[in-house]
């Protein structure tokens, strides 16, 4: 396929560049979400690790 | 080096792998795959729509077993608990988020090729409940106030698992507006063509990849929101003990 066809008024190439770029949009969107959150969210001041405490490792 | 910082550093490298594979993924959907006989270019859709479906009815599996764990060890052992109850939410988010784009994707080929943007099909039908399921939980989980919050959403999860094979097997029990299935089928012409497989397959590793990466990740930050809770915890009870002296 030609990528110019993806640009074209077609209702084909609409929802096939939605699709894409959709796709892109809500799975990008969701995993900054989840680093700003994460960044956001202060360490534990008891351990450095947030895996250690379950398996009794805290360093 | 430290155990977190090794764990940072295998999450960048498998982070930029998975850019890298679902780059060559995408680049191998639109340009490189041949166009379909009968639908033309809109076929394309596939190659996001199928491995996002997939996805979506493993990782509740995920979130089934997690509950089940925590349901197990919540009077036996509360810290493995806790890690199960972080998995088992990280998977009910990932879970949410690849059905909504299975559904969504779905539409925007059905209006296409069949003219309409939904059906009452029992495929369709079935996803949407399980998407329903899904966010109940989330919203169980983001709202309810008792102390029974992780139990109830746990039970929950195991009412969402039954519907996962109910929504596999919605296009072999039935005839359905859905096309059949193009993987683990008798019927030869259903298949997917070779030609095709090569686009496919990059999209589904590219997918999976990216699904696991996004589950760890989440999962992390949970850990790191239930230490800041036990934390504040004991300070309220270092706080209450002081007081009482």
């Amino acid at each position: 396929m030609k990528l110019s066809w993806l640009f074209g008024s077609s209702m084909e190439a609409h929802h096939l560049l939605w699709t894409y770029l959709s796709v892109w949009l809500i799975q990008g969107g969701y995993c900054a979400w989840t680093a700003w959150q994460w960044l956001h969210t202060p360490k534990s001041a008891g351990t450095d690790d947030p895996l250690a405490s379950a398996n009794g490792e805290d360093s | 080096m430290q155990r977190s910082r090794i764990l940072g550093l295998v999450g960048i490298v498998w982070f930029l792998l998975t850019v890298g594979v679902l780059a060559q993924a995408t680049r191998m959907g639109l340009l490189l795959a041949p166009t379909d006989a009968l639908q033309g270019n809109v076929f394309r859709i596939i190659y996001y729509h199928v491995p996002h479906s997939m996805l979506s009815l493993l990782f509740p599996y995920v979130n089934l077993f997690a509950s089940l764990f925590y349901l197990y060890w919540r009077q036996r052992d509360p810290l493995k608990a806790l890690n199960a109850d972080a998995w088992a939410i990280s998977s009910a988010e990932v879970t949410v988020v690849y059905a909504t784009i299975c559904l969504w994707t779905g539409m925007l080929w059905g209006r296409v090729t069949w003219g309409i943007w939904w059906t009452w099909d029992k495929r369709l039908t079935s996803m949407l409940l399980l998407w329903l399921l899904y966010v109940s939980y989330l919203m169980l989980r983001k709202l309810s106030a008792t102390g029974q919050t992780q139990t109830l959403a746990a039970v929950l999860s195991i009412f969402a698992g039954i519907d996962v094979p109910i929504v596999y097997m919605s296009i072999r029990w039935w005839r359905t507006q859905h096309p059949a299935p193009i993987f683990l089928s008798g019927d030869p012409d259903a298949k997917m063509d070779p030609s095709m497989l090569p686009a496919f397959l990059w999209n589904l590793a590219g997918w999976t990849m990216w699904g696991i990466f996004i589950l760890v990740f989440r999962y992390v930050l949970e850990r790191r929101r239930q230490a800041r809770d036990e934390d504040a915890a004991l300070l309220a009870i270092e706080a209450s003990l002081e007081m009482a002296k």
